[in-house]
């Protein structure tokens, strides 16, 4: 029976075709979108008519098609044929595929990492003086993003390798706001009061965090997500930056004071759901669900601003979650600090309409057509607040454009065999016992064996 | 033997329940994944799959109306509606998240000054104030409903109308036909070489088939791609072949060596004697004769290619045009992956196929072909 | 249709090219040695030193170009530090005897082959044997062969819902913790206790090549003559006798074979162990650790390789064990 049905749709889909790729808007009908920035751009770049190249990246499923929407607008106005394909293995992919020799010509990196690697060898070409000068003039901590994309080449002299487009604010805690009416808790506006409320609903016999830190091959990042969290509230920004690139030793008494920190929320029964054994092996994509059970199992939820997608199907964002930012403490002047992430796109070939892909993402079009559909964020201060799909949305891109200290995930910079290596076993090791000192002795020796 | 019966009876009934309870044992986590196929995600997580034949407690809430939604009646202002869906029974209910399940349905509670909420057995709800409300939002009905099993198709829906089946089937099939077809070939007259003909260093070359069988993958394949891109050849079907062909002829090679070795020695000198060459012995009494190991290795080379997604999308590539089943259901499932049912349901239809193959290879796996020849012979 | 049309057509080039090699270079071979006429003995010995290399001349190409070259290039690379530009001898080497989780992943390995070869031939062959002998033995067999055709990110997807954990109280998806609440027990986390988890990790591959197993000694078991057994039974052989005496040394080779080749398989055991787990909580296994250095973030390919070479050095003493076989054959 399945396998006719399966025939069947084989031969309905062969037939009909796939399916090509639609403009999602009609250029020129909406005007929170800058039109006119797309025709200067194609003005600019009147050769590309039949030209092709190719784009590997990370991003599948929804993601996938919501960048194929961006994409047919740069192939419509310049009539080249830009062709995406995504990988789950794409760092695996990356790496293979550069070292043989046949590199796709652009790739999306996840992880400035790696791409600081393949700089390093060689692999990607230089975007220009130009582009860097261009991030620091439009992006909102313009210098910082520049800097992220900023790596030493062959020949150990830096230059802009990457250009970041797409980012992720990682500094929320997400809730149910009816559950905290009910309960009659209020919105923390300090550190401090965060943690009064956290110790206030355990109090109450209830339980108020739900953090999840399995992730299949990945488990333990988003306790690295917390630790860096937590860094920039309890250490100055320069001392982020040190412990980045390691100038500052992992086993330094700044940062496990952070690990500590993190280990008072999870390494408490009483604060997290299910007790400490679930937090290593909950998986992220499910541990929201708690909020939303009843009675809830938890309160509060701290990540980033993908988590929605994993909430249960019908939930309204803004209504029956909402999320508040991960406040800083009120003692000191760390300012507003936010974590966040973004994804790079770097050119591996010498096909110019890769390159002038790049320009593209330059135009504010080019992120607005993504703002208005879902799941994006620009620092791009040339682009429409107004295009933001929702109000929820609009409100995590402020927090973006608002930062007085922003920082690039701490794990995505450090070096791959720390950043998603030793940091993540580490957490899960500290979280199933081991003291903060132990991990980042641990993780330190792992950093100096790296030549 | 007429005395045997008996015995053999309970003998028949022991192997039965032995092989049931050995079937039974193996098939219950593909059970839970096939059963699991036809729930939902929110299903999927919060009850076991074992679980989905009985009718099911959950716990959720429902909206009331708001403001607009209130109507005047004798003099208070009501809002009503119903909490349950379709055939689904209220057990109990509740106005707060802590206590979901406070009242019995028919019971009568009053939330706010003024306001009055019940919900009856049937479902309904009826909120009736003397005020009229002001809500700009509706009010939380908690519910402890009981629902019928219930089962849903849509997965299977989702992925079998997945833009791009057809042509990702197709190049699998072009994909694995000729990387089966071939190593088996290849295989076939090498392992003859080693098993029926006399030359120097046939152990060490046996040794050393079986050494390259722990050769893994992943070391193998930036230079294999480097080498491909360098001889032109590139990415495509042509080196998707001759990767698959490489990587699956150790096994084909030591599988198929140690069964023609276990073939009869008169047949083969016998045939010697009558004056056939190596060639002629090989294609008329080898091959007939290593028929099952030649299927047996068939399958596996077959679904080592058809659920192989890695060599895939390093030698072929994965845009639109080249890409491969396995490549398709993975994004199907979306950068993060926590998408359960769609990976269940693609995997049992990626199963149906080598199933199939199975099915049809296992007629070749009879004795009667090897009994009768030896006899034959 | 023109898809399907050139689908076609490139099988059968590939097919084709292949059996043209193997009748052509034969044909070849007749014609300028013919096996008759008045040299006909010298052709055919001459012909006969030739003929081995023709048929296996396809198959020595693809194992030196697909495997030999990789080994031999890894090898080099297992010299050389992460970005490959600075020889650096046996440095690699020297750290992995010092890497807590290189010891780790060896101990793992260890234990993996003691475990599941043992046990996927001992179900594989009981599997063949039960089911060789009921009506509905093909279902059977296809049922315990099924785990083989999923995908392996299937098979964590099947065992996520048997080890799945929820606190306790809570409605248990794991069928594994339903089965111990139901019976008063805590719920565990059972891919994360210290020793067991590895065995949990085993179990999965276990199931897996069972399948494998059940197959090939099936065959085996099918090609044993029938009088061999007609005559045992006319003595007076039980059915286990029949079995342990008759049948199984007559499938020996055959065991070897099976055993051989999931110790092969447990050796490069990968994708379980990264799907479930990722080496964490004391699983590690030197495959894993392998991808980790090789492809996560900030590749060390030297290191990756390194590890690589221990991982097939460790094949050698079965590879000695198939030489002495092999010279044993020739009789």
């Amino acid at each position: 029976m399945k396998t006719t049905l399966f025939t069947t749709a084989a031969v309905l889909a062969l037939t009909t075709g796939i399916a090509q790729a639609q403009l999602v808007i009609e250029p020129g009908s909406d005007d929170r979108i800058n039109w006119a920035s797309l025709d200067e751009f194609a003005a600019a770049h009147p050769d590309l008519e039949g030209q092709s190249f190719n784009i590997l990246g990370p991003w599948l499923g929804g993601d996938q098609e919501l960048f194929m929407s961006v994409l047919a607008y740069f192939n419509e106005v310049t009539g080249a044929e830009a062709q995406y394909s995504g990988s789950d293995s794409f760092e695996q992919q990356i790496v293979i595929d550069s070292e043989a020799g046949s590199p796709p010509d652009v790739a999306v990196f996840p992880q400035p990492g790696l791409a600081a690697d393949l700089a390093a060898k060689g692999f990607l070409r230089p975007l220009g003086d130009d582009t860097a000068q261009w991030l620091r003039e439009n992006y909102a901590a313009g210098e910082s993003w520049a800097e992220l994309g900023t790596y030493e080449g062959p020949e150990g002299e830096e230059h802009l390798y990457a250009f970041p487009y797409k980012a992720d604010v990682k500094s929320l805690v997400w809730y149910v706001p009816e559950n905290f009416e009910d309960a009659g808790y209020g919105i923390p506006e300090t550190y401090e009061e965060l943690k009064a409320l956290t110790e206030q609903i355990a109090e109450e016999g209830e339980t108020p965090w739900c953090i999840g830190l399995g992730s299949g091959g990945a488990t333990g990042w988003p306790a690295t997500d917390w630790v860096e969290d937590l860094m920039l509230r309890t250490a100055t920004p320069e001392q982020y930056d040190q412990w980045v690139t390691n100038e500052m030793p992992f086993n330094d008494p700044v940062v496990v004071n952070a690990i500590e920190e993190f280990g008072w929320f999870a390494k408490n029964p009483d604060f997290v759901s299910g007790g400490t054994g679930a937090v290593t092996s909950t998986d992220f994509r499910e541990s929201p669900a708690g909020l939303f059970e009843f009675p809830p199992s938890c309160y509060m939820h701290r990540q980033a601003s993908f988590i929605p997608t994993f909430f249960p199907e019908g939930t309204e964002v803004g209504q029956d979650a909402d999320f508040f930012y991960l406040p800083a403490p009120e003692s000191g002047d760390l300012g507003q600090p936010v974590l966040g992430g973004g994804t790079m796109f770097a050119v591996l070939s010498d096909n110019p309409a890769a390159l002038a892909f790049i320009d593209f993402l330059k135009t504010p079009a080019a992120h607005e057509i993504w703002m208005a559909q879902q799941g994006f964020l620009t620092p791009h201060t040339g682009a429409n607040p107004e295009a933001y799909g929702d109000e929820t949305v609009r409100r995590m891109g402020q927090i973006l454009l608002d930062a007085t200290v922003f920082r690039f995930d701490a794990s995505d910079l450090m070096p791959g065999a720390i950043g998603a290596g030793a940091f993540w076993t580490g957490m899960i090791d500290f979280v199933g016992g081991s003291s903060a000192q132990e991990v980042a002795d641990q993780i330190q020796d792992t950093w100096a064996s790296l030549n | 033997m007429e005395g045997m019966a008996g015995q053999k009876s309970s003998l028949a009934w022991a192997v039965n329940l032995a092989a049931f309870l050995l079937v039974l044992l193996w098939t219950i986590p593909t059970l839970g994944l096939f059963v699991s196929s036809f729930r939902d995600r929110d299903q999927i997580s919060t009850s076991g799959w074992w679980q989905s034949f009985s009718g099911s407690e959950q716990t959720g809430f429902v909206r009331s109306g708001t403001a607009d939604d209130q109507v005047q009646q004798d003099g208070v202002y009501v809002i009503e509606g119903s909490v349950v869906e379709g055939s689904q029974e209220l057990s109990a209910w509740g106005t707060g998240a802590r206590q979901p399940a406070e009242f019995q349905p028919g019971d009568t509670t009053e939330i706010d000054d003024g306001i009055q909420l019940t919900v009856t057995e049937e479902g309904t709800y009826r909120m009736t104030s003397a005020e009229p409300f002001e809500l700009s939002r509706g009010e939380r009905i908690f519910t402890t409903t009981i629902s019928p099993p219930e089962f849903t198709t849509e997965n299977y829906g989702r992925v079998l109308t997945a833009g791009g089946l057809g042509r990702a089937f197709m190049n699998t099939m072009t994909v694995t036909i000729p990387a089966t077809v071939i190593p088996i070939l290849i295989a076939a007259f090498a392992a003859y070489a080693l098993a029926w003909m006399q030359f120097p260093g046939r152990a060490l070359l046996t040794a050393a088939v079986v050494g390259l069988l722990v050769v893994p993958l992943q070391v193998a394949l930036i230079p294999l791609l480097r080498l491909h891109n360098d001889l032109g050849i590139g990415k495509g079907y042509i080196g998707i072949w001759l990767a698959h062909t490489g990587f699956g002829l150790p096994l084909a090679v030591y599988l198929l060596r140690n069964y023609m070795v276990g073939l009869p020695r008169e047949i083969i000198e016998s045939a010697r004697v009558d004056g056939a060459t190596d060639f002629q012995i090989f294609r008329r009494i080898i091959l007939p004769l290593s028929f099952p190991a030649l299927a047996s290795f068939a399958i596996f080379q077959f679904l080592w290619v058809w659920n192989d997604l890695l060599v895939a999308t390093v030698f072929l590539g994965n845009t639109r045009e080249q890409l491969v089943m396995t490549g398709l259901l993975r994004e199907l499932m979306g950068s993060r992956g926590g998408e359960w049912e769609i990976l269940a349901t693609s995997a049992f239809i990626s199963i149906a196929v080598p199933l199939l193959v199975f099915f049809a290879m296992q007629k070749y796996l009879v004795r009667g072909l090897l009994a009768g020849s030896v006899k034959g012979g | 249709m023109e898809l399907f049309w050139l689908a076609i057509s490139t099988i059968a080039i590939g097919v084709f090219g292949c059996v043209a090699w193997f009748w052509g270079s034969n044909w070849i071979l007749d014609k300028i040695y013919p096996p008759r006429g008045d040299r006909a003995g010298d052709n055919i010995r001459r012909a006969n030193q030739i003929r081995p290399w023709l048929f296996l001349g396809p198959a020595i190409v693809f194992l030196t170009m697909y495997l030999v070259y990789p080994v031999l290039d890894s090898l080099w690379r297992s010299l050389f530090n992460s970005d490959g530009a600075q020889f650096v001898g046996a440095d690699n080497y020297l750290w992995l005897l010092g890497d807590d989780k290189f010891q780790e992943s060896m101990l793992n390995n260890m234990l993996w082959l003691l475990v599941v070869p043992a046990l996927s031939t001992l179900f594989g062959l009981l599997a063949a044997q039960l089911t060789d002998r009921i009506k509905w033995g093909n279902i059977g067999k296809s049922l315990i062969f099924m785990p083989m055709a999923i995908s392996f990110v299937g098979a964590g997807v099947i065992w996520k819902f048997i080890y799945e954990y929820r606190a306790a109280g809570e409605t248990q998806i794991g069928l594994l913790n339903w089965i111990v609440t139901q019976f008063g027990g805590e719920p565990q986390i059972w891919l994360t206790l210290p020793g067991w988890n590895n065995f949990f990790l085993m179990i999965v591959l276990v199931w897996i090549q069972t399948g494998f197993a059940m197959v090939i000694l099936s065959a085996a078991l099918r090609g044993i003559p029938e009088e061999t057994i007609e005559a045992a039974i006319l003595d007076g052989a039980s059915p286990l006798q029949v079995f342990f005496k008759i049948k199984v040394p007559q499938i020996m080779g055959t065991i070897a074979v099976v055993w051989t080749t999931i110790t092969i398989v447990v050796l490069k055991v990968f994708d379980i162990v990264f799907v479930m787990t990722n080496g964490q909580w004391g699983t590690q296994v030197l495959a894993n650790l392998m991808y980790d250095w090789m492809f996560r973030g900030t590749p060390d390919y030297g290191r990756g390789s390194a590890i690589a070479i221990v991982l097939m050095i460790l094949v050698t003493p079965i590879m000695v064990w198939n030489i002495w076989n092999a010279r044993k054959e020739v009789r």
